[in-house]
């Protein structure tokens, strides 16, 4: 047999070719009558019945590979993932119908075309997998592709190219990684090019200035593309949306943009963008939003900006732009949210800012603004939120601001902002939020606060000059639910001015010249967990009913004229966590039920003229850090049980009573006590030798006692100075202004090295005095006798 | 038609997002968050912790100087779990460190070490795993840390002996291992400080090769 070659080669195959084709022609038209087409009963001509096979063949090896990725038991996963994919029809007939299956769309309207795959939409099906086993050769029809929000990953095979007539692809929210492919630039019919939500890197290509069709273009989200905005993308002259936020996207913003006078998006926040706002982007017309926001933006605002007349939302936040605010932007009539913060803006707000009047959210905080607030700004009737927080304005808040009833929110603490605040404020019948705090605002609060809609919900006029009373109408702010007025010079009587407060948390009136008494409607506040009057003149006793509002957990009424004693009711509020008398005169004893402030952390009864004994409850009390109880009265001996509060760390003050007996040695478990103040008391004995065990005390004073006997072994003790021991019975100790110990008890302390050696010397010394006199006493006797002996022979022998 | 409908649905969701709160300007309203969000609180103990305040000095556990800074957290004995994450090194000015006894796990982020003016780490009574950070050496302030009852490991690093303030350190009841220093503070700290650590050997022997390599 010889090989056929050339043309005869290529006559074999094509006549093996017709013949195949005339078998499947054969079958279909047998089967027919039971598949239907969409729109017309023309059979698919012959060579697109192959392309439908191929595509049909192309899509089944696809999903064969998701298979893999899926995670769903494999025997259900036959019925579950894209079920109508199958060769085998529903009535176990042999005919397949690419017409059938679900996201899949053909387009059969011209005969001559046939039937071809249009459209693959895959959106929002769950599919798990990767496009490497998508063979996109076969598809060359196609017009759309999304496979939008699936879980989808791997990287974006470069054949994707191959899908040449493609118009819309729609990748949005898989999680694809790896770069853009290059050949993606290559469809040229491409309009609709949106990757956002994925997790691609790389640059973004040069090319991608060929696509001169594209209409959106969105890259967003992608969190890791880099390099910088190639300046070919001035060639996407169709290009309606550019979306590249959330990237790592570097270098300057193309002026090339500029060109794009279609745009009507763009947004590039979120990126590691440098450089200025290009001058050209005044030419973009139809431009309706502007976000720029959270990038490294240097230079000033063009004032070429004002010509956006359709722009409706510019947020350039979060970037290092400097320079006044151009007043062309006075200029943006259709502008409803105006967004500058977190700059280094400088100069005044234009006065034409009173022109926009669509303007519903305007924020400039954070700049170095200075200057007033322009009286313009009572135009901005649509205003609902100001936010100037954060700058150096001055000068006070413009009448006109009565002017802007749809004020939600406003915004203006922390500036030099004076005078007094406008009684129109009070009209503003939606005002939510008022923050006033950190200002040099002088003369009374808006005294009809409240008074038209209890719309007021936050309050903050804290740290400025306010004088004269809390507004009568606050009663009326019923959904108030935190109020600060704290730090300012307020007076007047607060014991019928305030209301029941059903969401009230927070309120703070501190350091005022406020009098008058504690309202018992604070009982009624059942959501307050911070009631605050320190520093005040407020009198009278504290109200029982107080101790029903029992989510309180700080309550600070120091410093103030307050009688009579603490109520037992206060037992109720278990929540506690801060609580401060100090500095009134509150009498009578502590109520045993201070124990049941089981989680109290800091309690401060300090100077006052409380009595009695310590009730041991409040050993009870092991949260506290804090436990000041100096100046009052109380008497009797330090309940051991204190020892129990082991989480004692920042003070434990009782000086400046009238305990008597011992410290109690329990005191030594206080090991994170840092600073010890039993002074000014009559307590007697010696300093527990536990307080050995006390390793963080830093600072300690037991003056002023009847104290005796030896300093602890304590580094706190050794380091403090002699004010700290003066006025006691006799310590002893080896610390410079105090007496050595003598009694035995101190001997153990002192090192008995130099005690062994003394006796040592000294029983060396008796002993051997003793042989030395008992050496002579032998010695003179023999001596003695050795004479008589020697004197006698001579008187025997005359 | 599809462009209309993908503009509109951008839109939208660009406004929710603008709308919903966004970060602090405070950095320490941030680090706080942050650390809330790390942690399992089924008390609600930080229930006070808004985010939307400008600043966290009316937060509950949290203590501010008189610049509205924070200088002392006071979580001990709280009943959170969780981890700890780099962003507690944005609390420039704290003091305090109290989050004893608790079941916080993980690692003791090594960011502590920027906190010029720490002076008492409480870790004591929780998970904390992995090593005792070199960083600490930076912490000149120190006088308190207390990192017993974990299951750390790898060795106590030699810097710590330059922490001249440092009164009392307590690592008893980890998995520690190599040896003891003595050098500087470490000469007076009580060996109770150090007990229940199996692999940890006594104190280093002077003039020898420390042992704590293999460790």
């Amino acid at each position: 047999m010889f090989a056929p070659f050339g043309k005869e080669k290529i006559l074999c195959q094509l006549l093996l070719f017709f013949l195949v084709l005339l078998i499947l022609l054969a079958t279909s038209i047998a089967s027919s009558s039971s598949s239907s087409f969409r729109v017309s009963n023309t059979a698919p001509s012959p060579s697109n019945y192959a392309f439908q096979q191929e595509a049909m063949e192309a899509l089944l090896e696809w999903k064969a590979s998701l298979y893999r990725h899926n995670n769903r038991d494999h025997n259900n996963s036959q019925l579950l993932l894209l079920p109508s994919w199958t060769v085998m029809a529903a009535n176990g007939s042999n005919s397949s119908n690419p017409w059938k299956w679900e996201g899949i769309t053909c387009n059969d309207e011209a005969a001559a075309a046939g039937g071809v795959i249009t459209i693959i939409n895959l959106s929002s099906m769950d599919l798990q997998g990767t496009l490497h086993d998508f063979n996109f050769s076969s598809f060359p029809d196609l017009l759309r592709l999304d496979l939008q929000n699936n879980s989808l990953f791997g990287t974006l095979p470069p054949t994707i190219a191959n899908l040449s007539q493609l118009i819309y692809l729609n990748l949005y929210k898989n999680n694809f990684t790896g770069s853009v492919p290059v050949s993606l630039a290559t469809l040229n019919k491409l309009t609709f090019l949106h990757l956002g939500t994925n997790q691609l890197s790389g640059p973004i290509p040069l090319e991608i200035g060929n696509l001169s069709s594209l209409t959106v273009l969105d890259l967003s989200f992608n969190f890791l593309i880099n390099g910088s905005i190639p300046t070919t993308i001035g060639g996407l002259k169709n290009l309606v949306g550019m979306y590249i936020s959330s990237n790592q996207m570097v270098g300057s913003i193309p002026m090339e943009i500029g060109n794009l006078t279609k745009m009507n998006s763009l947004m590039v926040s979120d990126n590691l963008l440098t450089g200025s706002i290009p001058i050209s982007f005044g030419n973009l017309s139809k431009l309706n939003f502007m976000y720029f926001y959270s990038n490294s933006l240097s230079s000033s605002i063009p004032l070429e900006i004002g010509n956006l007349t359709n722009l409706y939302d510019l947020q350039l936040m979060n970037n290092y732009l400097t320079g006044s605010i151009p007043q062309e932007i006075g200029n943006l009539r259709s502008l409803t949210r105006l967004y500058l913060s977190k700059n280094s803006l400088s100069g005044s707000i234009p006065a034409s800012f009173g022109n926009l009047t669509n303007l519903q959210s305007l924020q400039s905080s954070d700049n170095l603004l200075t200057g007033s607030i322009p009286a313009s700004f009572g135009n901005l009737t649509n205003l609902q939120m100001l936010q100037l927080s954060d700058n150096l304005l001055t000068g006070s808040i413009p009448a006109s601001f009565g002017n802007l009833t749809n004020l939600v929110r406003i915004n203006l603490l922390q500036n030099q902002l004076s005078g007094q605040v406008p009684q129109e404020i009070s009209n503003l019948s939606k005002l939510q939020d008022l923050q006033l705090a950190n200002n040099h605002f002088n003369g009374y609060l808006p005294q009809h606060i409240c008074i038209n809609s209890a719309s007021l919900i936050f309050f903050s006029g804290s740290n400025n000059h306010f004088i004269g009373p809390i507004p009568k109408s606050m009663r009326n702010c019923t959904n108030l639910m935190r109020f600060r007025i704290d730090k300012n010079h307020l007076t007047g009587n607060i014991s019928e001015v305030f209301g029941v407060y059903p969401n009230l948390t927070f309120i703070d009136l501190s350091y005022n010249q406020l009098y008058g008494e504690i309202s018992r409607n604070w009982g009624k506040c059942l959501q307050l967990t911070n009631l605050k009057m320190t520093g005040n003149k407020i009198s009278g006793r504290i109200p029982p009913e107080l101790g029903d509002s029992t989510q309180l957990q700080g309550l600070e009424l120091s410093s103030n004229f307050l009688v009579g004693q603490v109520p037992r009711e206060m037992g109720k509020l278990s929540s506690l966590l801060i609580l401060k008398l100090n500095d009134n005169q509150l009498s009578g004893t502590v109520p045993e039920d201070v124990g049941l402030f089981s989680k109290i952390e800091r309690l401060d009864l300090s100077m006052n003229n409380l009595r009695g004994s310590v009730p041991k409850q409040l050993g009870k009390c092991t949260y506290l850090l804090y436990l000041n109880l100096s100046n009052n009265r109380f008497n009797g001996s330090i309940p051991v049980e204190i020892g129990n509060l082991v989480s004692l760390q920042i003070l434990l003050d009782l000086s400046g009573n009238l305990f008597t007996g011992e410290i109690p040695p329990q005191f030594g478990s206080l090991n994170k006590l840092t600073n010890l103040n039993l002074s000014h008391n009559n307590l007697s004995g010696s300093i527990p030798s536990t307080f050995s065990e006390m390793l963080s005390l830093v600072t300690i004073d037991v003056s002023y006692n009847e104290l005796e006997g030896p300093l602890p072994d304590n580094r706190a003790f050794r380091n403090a100075p002699m004010e700290s021991f003066i006025h006691n019975k006799g310590f002893c100790g080896n610390v410079t202004g105090l007496q050595p110990c003598i009694s035995p008890s101190t001997k153990k302390q002192t090192p008995k090295h130099s005690h062994k050696v003394v006796i040592l010397i000294i029983s060396i010394l008796a002993i051997l005095l003793f042989l030395l006199f008992a050496f002579f006493g032998i010695f003179s006797f023999f001596r003695r006798r050795m004479r008589c002996i020697v004197e006698d022979p001579i008187a025997n022998q005359q | 038609m599809d462009l209309l409908r993908f503009l509109l649905f951008s839109i939208s969701f660009l406004l929710a997002v603008a709308v919903s709160p966004t970060l602090s300007s405070n950095s320490e309203v941030n680090a706080l968050h942050a650390l809330r969000a790390r942690l399992s609180d089924p008390t609600n103990v930080l229930q006070s912790w808004d985010p939307t305040l400008v600043n966290p000095c009316t937060w509950f556990h949290v203590t501010c100087d008189s610049s509205n800074h924070v200088i002392r957290l006071d979580l001990g004995n709280s009943n959170v779990s969780g981890t700890l994450g780099p962003e507690l090194g944005d609390l420039r000015r704290l003091q305090y460190l109290e989050l004893y006894r608790n079941n916080i796990e993980g690692k003791i982020p090594k960011e502590l070490g920027n906190l010029k003016n720490l002076v008492s780490v409480d870790l004591y009574n929780n998970n904390f795993e992995g090593e005792i950070p070199k960083s600490l050496v930076k912490l000149k302030s120190l006088r308190f840390l207390r990192l017993n009852n974990n299951r750390l490991t790898g060795s106590i690093p030699r810097e710590l002996t330059a922490l001249s303030d440092l009164k009392v350190f307590d690592v008893s009841n980890n998995d520690l291992c190599g040896t003891i220093p003595i050098d500087g503070p470490f000469g007076s700290f009580p060996i109770e400080s150090f007990e229940n650590n199996r692999r940890l050997n006594g104190p280093e022997l002077k003039g020898l090769v420390s042992y704590d390599f293999g460790c």
